[in-house]
Parts: structure tokens; C-alpha cells; sequence
């Protein structure tokens, strides 16, 4: 059955990578073929969810990939393929600049969140973890001629990186930790490491899910990330990446059982997020921001499910949240590109202009202001609930959180019905220029989309809700007492704020997101920059001193050397001119000598020559050389004797 | 008559014999002078014999002189024959054939 | 003393005759004077009671000195007339030699530490001569003998006219009346003696044949 895997998540990634590479010339069918796609990824999804498949392969030594559908990415599979589907169709609608890019990028994108939903070793998470971070670098800076954008994409990226680090800590606790089998790094088994390696894993996952659910104090990047273009709002920043921290959240949540102290941070944390983003959304006067807002505030509530261990209600969160948000999200989009502007006053009675826009856009904000009986008021009261018989203190956070929501869920949509002023419409076109049209296919996914958020409820409630909790393992039901308390509180805070136009007094540095972004810079960024400054300095200094005085030296002993060698060849030149001038000395010997022998010659012919002449011929002259010759004998003997 | 003094007399002799031989241009005076030259030499060895040694078998040096005077003799004249036979001369300058 | 005053006589002889022989004019008397030299040093040498020896000297420079007149006139003509005759070369050479070697031996003989002499030979020298030939000195007679014969024979034979082979039969009618000079055409063969024995490397021609008969006795002189 792991073909089905394979084919799940391969599928996207190819054609996303196709895509992406392919660059412009597959412009015209980009769009076509993204949606064909993720229709296809749809299917599988969901027959991955009925069929539960694993797979697992080699992949590092003493971790495997492992990726298997259980009974919790069963249930989010579906909801992120359909989510993605729909977004997709949005985007195809709406056109954008370079399709082929864009798509190729979301597909890889959803292929990476459908591994990280089925991962079951920490070796695949990471890898699909850094895959999804990337992709979201590169989709929040999309139009990056606009260099706020690729900061805000880069301020992003960062973000959740440096959050990354702690997952990277619990892979290595859990590898210190576990037996070099391949089982050492799985997620299932992490809650029965060895004592101290079970909470620095505790603590690393729990850093790294705050961080890329934007949890305080990580939220600040989630603002930034408006920069982006809506689909990708509506996808990565609603549905699929910070949704993601949740879920890790929740598939890890025995161990944040096991290690008491990891799921009581894990539960405040989320409620703090809550109220706090709560009321950051209230003092937001952009359409998307205050979205964005409202998205750590959700995901708040997720992690505080996590935290308390109710898996079914935060999944069922999870869901509900991904679907309203992204309606939201593309509505948003949808005014941006007709209108140019995303500033709530500026928004001011479009609901009219396009009614059934405006139509989805009022349920899906119902639905995040918890008014029964649409889903998020069902899925938040099963975790309130959770809560409640995990922590009294717990409950009433979480209660305040959901009365947070209905408030700023009434800022947004308490213009839109509004009939238009005179002044509103200068404010149109003041990001770009609008179109002043929403096409019907643009309409389509959010209706849908509006319509899944009206019955997710169904998620908690009745035999559906059974069901799920019964494969999740969660207990906690909320009873009717509770229902009924939270959808009177939210009705009864959503109805006056909405007639007054949602003016509220906001908390003082909502507005700028209570400065995190600015706390982040001069908490982390400045001082590891200054570090890397006095190291590049120390380099510049030291190090690269000493090479160049090794280089010196080098340089010198070379010189050195020349000069001996010139001072060799010197010696040679004086060696050889003075052997040149001993041969010459030998060549005058040997001339001397010549002449010597030449002379000696000489000689000998002319005393050779001389013998001749006594010969002459004449008696005489003979008898005068032998008379000589005999008397000199004769006298010779005589003297001698 | 003293050794010495017939030795003077042998030595006069041999020596006017000498520059006979040296100074003469015409074979046959050439040959006088050797004929007195070997003249002087008997006359010594008679000396040399009776002064010195006068054992009768000395006296065969004498002879054997003498002979060879003899031959000679007659080998010069014979060679001095063939010489003017060939040459039509008998000066020594025309048998210069040994001159190299 | 008269034996030394005798023997001074002879020598005075000798010398004078022998410095005679190269100053007269006439061959006839140069021969003579030799043999008057050579009649002293007999006589001298009977004065040492060689009587063998000195009459046999005698005699036989007697009979050469006749044959060697024959021969010089033969050669160089009767010179009836006298004249002087200068045929001398390198005289001032010669007579340094001679003065030079003569005062040599002089002093030679003056200085020279001769032994003691002997006593006198006794006896009859003559027949102790001839027993000593004849006894110890036989070697001497043998080889003397031989040489003797052979100077004979090779006199006989270079004197031969014919040489030792007969006239070659191709040889040319020579001219009558031919100059003194020698035949230097390069006759084949000639006389083939006189070439064999003559040696004349430079001369094409042989000597002259008999046929000839001039003498050129007197051509050669100047």
C-alpha cells in the first residue's frame, strides 16, 4: 500500500518541481496543471485516509524515513488536500504574476506539509520541516522586486529557523539518547527516552512548534508574513504551516504527558498567545494583519489542546480553523486585487458591492467569533473543556481568548454592511490597482470553504464526534451547560460591537504587534551580529595576519634562497672561468709543449739532414771522418785505460 | 834506436801517408798514400815487436799486414780498372756514387 | 849507436822518399820514390834481425812498385814534358790532418808509459817464424791462404773485360768516333758483367766494351 504514499506525496513534488524549473515557458498551463494536481493529491489523500498506508526506508544511519497514515493525519490529510485544492482553484482564478513559479512552489510546498503530516521519524520531519520553511521564504517574498517583501519573507524564514534550532535538539537528544536501532528517532518513541534526554527533547519540540505556530513570543513573524500574496496567506499561514506547529504538538503530546512540566508550558503558552493576540487583533487597522492575529490566537488554542492532552479537540481546531481562516484569507485577497486596499476603513460597504463575497466572508467570520452552531465554537469549547478539568485558571484564559475573538471577529466584518462614505473610495488602489471585478471562479472555493467552516462542528458534535474521539483517544466532551455558555458570551460581545462599527479602544502597542519584532532584533539579531562582526575581525586580525606572515616568511626564505643561489652561481662562474683559465694555462703548457716537440722535430730533420752532407761521394772526405773518428777512439781508449 | 824514436819514425811516415790519401784527387795516388801509411804500421809493430814482445810468434802480425797490403793492392787496382772502364776516369770526384 | 845513427839514416830516407812520392811530376818517379821508401823500412826492418820479413818486404814493394807504375802510366799518361801537376784537393785540409795527427802520436808516443822491454829474441827468427806458422799460427796461414786465393780470383774477375758473361748479341754497332764522356744512351744489356758487378746506378749505359779500346787516360784529368 505504500505506492499510494509515494504517490501522494511524489505527485506534487514532481510537478511542482517541473513547474518550478520549467520557469515561464510553462506559464499558459501552469495554472491548469496545479489544479489538476492537487484534485488528484485530494483523491489520494483521502484514500490514504481510508486505507492507512506506511512506508519506511533508509535514509540516515540509525534513523530511517518513516512516513504512515494513523488515525491523526488520517483526519488532517483530507483537510489539507482539500484546502490546498481549493486555494489553488483561488489562485488560478485570480491569476498572478508567473504562474509557473507560483505554482510550482505551492505544490512543493503541500508536498512537503503531507510529509510532515505522515512522518512518524524525526529524521522525515526535519527534512520536510526545513523543505516547508524554504518554500515559505520563497512565497512570502514572491513579488521580490518589492524588497519589503523579501525582507519580510527573510524576517519570516528566520524566525522560524532560529526556532528550528530545538527540533534539531530533541533529534539530537533523542539520538544521544536512543540505542543506534533504527526505531531511535521515531516520534512514537520519544516518550520513553531516558530521563534528562526526554525533556531536552520535550523542550526542543516545544520550541520548535511555538516558534512555527507563531506563539509568543515567535508571533511577530506571522505579521511579516502578510507581505505575502493572499493564496498564500490563505494556505501556508491559515492551514498548513503554522497549523503545523500545532499538529507536531499534538502527535508529540504523550510526551509533553510524560514530562509533566513540558504540557503545562505547552498549555499556558497557548492561552497566554490567545489573550494577548487577542487583544493585538483588536488594535489592528489592516484587513490581513488582524487575520494574521487572529491565526496565533486559533493556534493558541491548538497548542493549549496539545498542552492538555486533548488530541481529538485540538485536530478537530485544527481543521475547523483551516477552513475558516483561509475563506477569510481569499476574501481578503479578493478585495485586494478588486480593490487595492486592505485597510478596514477603506473596506467600508463592500459587503454590498459583492454580496455573496461579502455573504461567505460574514459566515466564516461567525464561525471564528464561536457563534453557534458554527465549528469553531464547537471544536473551541471541547478543548475549553479539556481545559477546565485540567486547570481551572486554564479555562477561564481560555475563556477570555474565545471572548477576544468574538471582538475582534466583529471588528472585521462590522464595516462591511456598512454603507459606503463619501471618503472610502479614496483609499482604493492605494496598494495596487484593483480590478473592481471578483470573477464567479473566485467565489467558488471561498463559498466552499465558508460552507466547511459552517459544518465542522460536526467534527466534535454528535456521532461524528464520537467517532473521532474514540480513534483519537480523547475523553473530553463538552457538555450543554458549557456550549450554551460560550455561544451567549460570544453573541453577547459580537452583536454590540458589530452594530457600533467595531470601534474599540485598542491596547497601547497592538498596533505594532506589542514590538516584538524590534524585542527579537535586539535580543537575538544585534548581539549575533556584533559576535559575527568581532570574529570577522578577529579573522581580519589574527588569523589571516598570521597567514600573510607565513606568506612573508615564505616569501622571504624564497628570497633568501635566490640570493644563495645567485651566490652558488657565482662560485660556479668563478670555478669555470678559472678552469677556463687553467686550460688555457694547459692549452699554452700544451703549446709549449708542441713547440718543444715541434722544435725537437725540428731539430732531428736538421741534424737528419746534416747527416747527409758528410756523404759525399768524395774518398777523401771519408778517409778524413774515419782517420777522425779513429783517432778520437784511440785517444779515447787510452785516456780511459 | 829507442822505442820512441822508431815510433817517430813510424808515425812520420804514417802521417805523410795520411795527407797523401787525403790530398790526392787520382785513385792510384790515393793508393800510394795508403801503401806508406801501411808502411809506417809495419814499421811500428816491428818496433812494438822487438822492443816489447820479441817472440818469434809476433812476427806472424808482420805477415799477416803484409798480406793484407797485398789484397789491398790488388783489390784497388782492380776497382780503379773498372772505374775507368766505366768512366774514362780515374779521379776519385767521378765515383761519387755514395754522396746522399 | 851506429845501429841508432843507421836506423835515423833509413827513417830520414823513408820520410823524404814518402813526402817525394806526392811532389814530383812524373808517375814513373812517384813510383820509384815509393819504392825507395819502402826499400828503407826493409832494410830498417833487417835492422831488427827480421831478416824474413825485411827481405820479403823488399821484394815485394819492389814488384808492386813496378806494376803500380805500369798502372799509373796506364791511367794518367807518360808525362815526358814535366810538367807540374797539382792534382790535389783540400790540401790545406790534408796537411792540417796529417801535421795534426803527426803531432798526436808524437805525444802520444813521448808520454805514453811503455813497459819494460823484453831481452832479445834469440835464435834463428826465421825458422822459429816458420814453425810458428806452421804450428801455433796455423789458423793464420788458413785464412790467409784463402783470402790471398780470392783476391786473385775477384781481381782476375773485375779486371775481366768480357766481365763473366758473354757480349749480349743485340748490342748496337757503336759509333767510331764518340767524345771521352761514357755511353750514357742506356744500351740495353751492354756488357752484362760490368753492369752486374759495376754498380753504376746513374749511368744507363755500361761501362765501355773492349771493342772500344780507347783509353781515355787522359780525358779525366781537368
Amino acid at each position: 500500500m505504500s505506492w499510494l504514499l509515494i504517490l501522494l506525496i511524489g505527485l506534487p513534488a514532481a510537478a511542482g518541481t517541473a513547474l518550478a524549473l520549467a520557469g515561464a515557458k510553462a506559464d499558459r498551463t501552469a495554472a491548469a496543471l496545479s489544479v489538476v494536481v492537487s484534485a488528484l493529491v485530494l483523491g489520494a489523500a483521502s484514500a490514504a485516509a481510508a486505507l492507512r498506508p506506511s512506508l519506511s526506508a533508509q535514509f540516515l544511519a540509525g534513523s530511517g524515513f518513516g512516513l504512515s497514515v494513523d488515525p491523526l493525519s488520517a483526519l488532517l490529510l483530507p483537510a489539507v488536500a482539500g484546502v490546498a485544492f481549493l486555494v489553488l482553484l483561488y489562485a488560478a482564478a485570480s491569476g498572478i504574476g508567473t504562474p509557473a513559479r507560483f505554482h510550482g512552489l505551492m505544490l512543493l510546498f503541500i508536498a512537503s506539509v503531507l510529509v510532515t503530516v505522515t512522518a512518524t521519524t524525526l529524521s522525515a520531519l526535519l527534512f520536510a520541516w526545513e523543505i516547508m520553511g524554504a518554500a515559505s521564504y520563497a512565497l512570502i517574498g514572491f513579488h521580490w522586486r518589492e524588497s519589503r517583501r523579501v525582507s519580510s519573507g527573510l524576517t519570516a524564514f528566520v524566525a522560524t529557523r532560529s526556532a528550528d534550532l530545538g527540533l534539531y535538539l530533541a533529534a539530537g537528544a533523542a539520538m544521544a539518547a536512543g540505542a543506534w536501532s533504527g526505531d531511535a528517532m521515531s516520534l512514537a518513541g520519544l516518550d520513553s527516552l531516558p530521563g534528562p534526554w526526554r525533556d531536552v527533547a520535550a523542550a526542543g519540540i516545544l520550541v520548535a512548534a511555538v516558534g512555527k505556530a507563531a506563539q509568543l513570543p515567535f508571533s511577530f513573524w506571522l505579521s511579516r508574513a502578510m507581505d505575502g500574496p493572499s493564496a498564500v496567506s490563505a494556505l501556508l499561514h491559515s492551514a498548513a504551516m503554522v497549523a503545523m506547529g500545532g499538529y507536531l504538538l499534538l502527535r508529540v503530546q504523550p510526551l509533553l504527558a510524560a514530562t509533566g512540566w513540558a504540557a503545562d508550558a505547552a498549555a499556558w503558552a497557548g492561552a497566554a498567545t490567545a489573550v494577548v493576540l487577542g487583544f493585538i487583533a483588536i488594535g489592528q487597522q489592516d484587513l490581513k494583519q488582524l487575520l494574521a492575529a487572529s491565526t496565533a490566537a486559533q493556534l493558541g488554542f491548538v497548542v493549549m489542546a496539545a498542552g492538555v492532552g486533548d488530541a481529538a479537540g485540538g485536530a478537530a481546531h485544527l481543521m475547523a480553523h483551516a477552513a475558516t481562516k483561509s475563506a477569510l484569507f481569499l476574501a481578503a485577497g479578493a478585495w485586494l486585487a478588486a480593490l487595492g486596499t486592505k485597510k478596514l476603513s477603506d473596506l467600508r460597504g463592500v459587503g454590498h458591492r459583492w454580496p455573496l463575497l461579502g455573504g461567505a466572508f460574514t459566515v466564516a467570520v461567525l464561525s471564528l467569533a464561536g457563534i453557534p452552531p458554527l465549528a469553531l465554537w464547537a471544536t473551541k469549547d471541547n478543548i475549553l473543556t479539556a481545559a477546565r478539568e485540567h486547570s481551572f485558571p486554564l479555562y477561564i484564559a481560555g475563556l477570555a481568548g474565545a471572548v477576544l475573538a468574538a471582538a475582534y471577529a466583529a471588528k472585521a466584518v462590522a464595516l462591511l454592511w456598512k454603507p459606503m462614505l463619501p471618503e472610502t473610495a479614496s483609499g482604493y488602489d492605494a496598494e495596487e490597482t484593483g480590478s473592481r471585478t471578483v470573477t464567479p471562479w473566485q467565489l467558488v472555493p471561498i463559498g466552499v470553504l465558508a460552507a466547511c467552516a459552517a459544518v465542522s462542528g460536526l467534527l466534535v458534535l454528535g456521532t461524528t464526534g464520537d467517532i473521532i474521539r474514540g480513534v483519537l483517544g480523547s475523553k473530553a466532551e463538552s457538555s450543554l451547560l458549557e456550549l450554551a455558555v460560550s455561544g451567549l458570551l460570544a453573541a453577547a460581545v459580537l452583536v454590540p460591537l458589530w452594530v457600533l462599527g467595531g470601534k474599540l479602544p485598542p491596547l497601547p502597542g497592538a498596533l505594532a504587534w506589542l514590538h516584538m519584532e524590534r524585542a527579537a532584533h535586539i535580543v537575538l539579531v544585534r548581539p549575533v551580529l556584533a559576535a559575527a562582526r568581532s570574529l570577522a575581525r578577529f579573522d581580519d586580525a589574527v588569523l589571516s595576519r598570521g597567514v600573510e606572515r607565513a606568506a612573508k616568511k615564505a616569501l622571504q626564505g624564497a628570497r633568501s634562497l635566490n640570493r644563495a643561489d645567485g651566490a652558488l652561481d657565482h662560485g660556479t662562474d668563478a670555478a669555470a672561468a678559472a678552469t677556463a683559465r687553467l686550460a688555457g694555462r694547459s692549452a699554452i703548457t700544451d703549446h709549449t709543449i708542441d713547440g718543444a716537440v715541434s722544435s725537437l722535430a725540428r731539430t732531428v730533420r736538421h741534424a737528419g739532414a746534416a747527416a747527409r752532407r758528410p756523404q759525399t761521394g768524395q774518398l777523401h772526405h771519408y778517409y778524413v771522418q774515419a782517420a777522425a773518428v779513429l783517432v778520437v777512439a784511440a785517444v779515447l781508449l787510452i785516456v780511459v785505460r | 834506436m829507442t822505442l820512441q824514436l822508431v815510433l817517430i819514425g813510424a808515425a812520420s811516415l804514417f802521417c805523410v801517408g795520411l795527407y797523401g790519401a787525403l790530398s790526392q784527387q787520382v785513385v792510384v795516388m790515393v793508393m800510394m798514400g795508403l801503401e806508406l801509411m801501411l808502411n809506417g804500421v809495419i814499421l811500428a809493430a816491428a818496433a812494438f815487436w822487438w822492443f816489447l814482445a820479441p817472440a818469434p810468434d809476433g812476427q806472424v802480425l808482420l805477415l799477416v799486414v803484409i798480406a793484407a797490403m797485398t789484397v789491398e793492392m790488388a783489390m784497388g787496382f782492380a776497382v780503379a780498372i773498372l772505374l775507368h772502364r766505366s768512366r774514362q776516369t780515374d779521379m776519385t770526384e767521378m765515383a761519387s756514387d755514395l754522396s746522399g | 849507436m851506429p845501429e841508432a845513427v843507421l836506423f835515423v839514416v833509413l827513417a830520414v830516407i823513408a820520410v823524404a822518399a814518402g813526402v817525394a812520392v806526392f811532389r814530383t811530376d812524373s808517375m814513373a818517379r812517384a813510383s820509384y820514390a815509393l819504392a825507395v821508401s819502402f826499400v828503407a823500412v826493409g832494410l830498417m826492418l833487417l835492422q831488427f834481425r827480421l831478416e824474413y820479413i825485411g827481405v820479403i818486404t823488399v821484394l815485394m814493394m819492389v814488384m808492386e812498385m813496378a806494376v803500380m807504375a805500369i798502372f799509373m802510366i796506364m791511367f794518367m799518361g807518360m808525362n815526358p814534358a814535366l810538367m807540374p801537376m797539382d792534382m790535389v784537393h783540400s790540401k790545406k785540409l790534408s796537411a792540417g790532418a796529417a801535421i795534426g795527427l803527426f803531432l798526436l802520436l808524437t805525444a802520444g808516443i813521448l808520454l805514453a808509459d811503455w813497459p819494460e822491454g823484453r831481452s832479445n829474441a834469440g835464435g834463428d827468427l826465421t825458422r822459429s817464424l816458420g814453425e810458428a806458422i806452421m804450428e801455433p799460427k796455423m789458423l793464420v796461414m788458413l785464412v790467409i791462404s784463402p783470402v790471398l786465393f780470392a783476391t786473385m780470383v775477384s781481381a782476375l774477375v773485375l779486371a775481366n773485360p768480357h766481365g763473366r758473361y758473354s757480349a749480349y748479341p743485340l748490342l748496337p754497332a757503336e759509333d767510331a768516333d764518340d767524345d771521352g764522356q761514357g755511353h750514357e744512351q742506356g744500351q740495353p744489356g751492354g756488357s752484362g758483367g760490368h753492369a752486374a758487378h759495376g754498380m753504376h746506378g746513374t749511368d744507363g749505359g755500361s761501362g765501355t766494351s773492349d771493342g772500344h779500346g780507347q783509353h781515355h787516360g787522359g780525358g779525366g784529368h781537368q
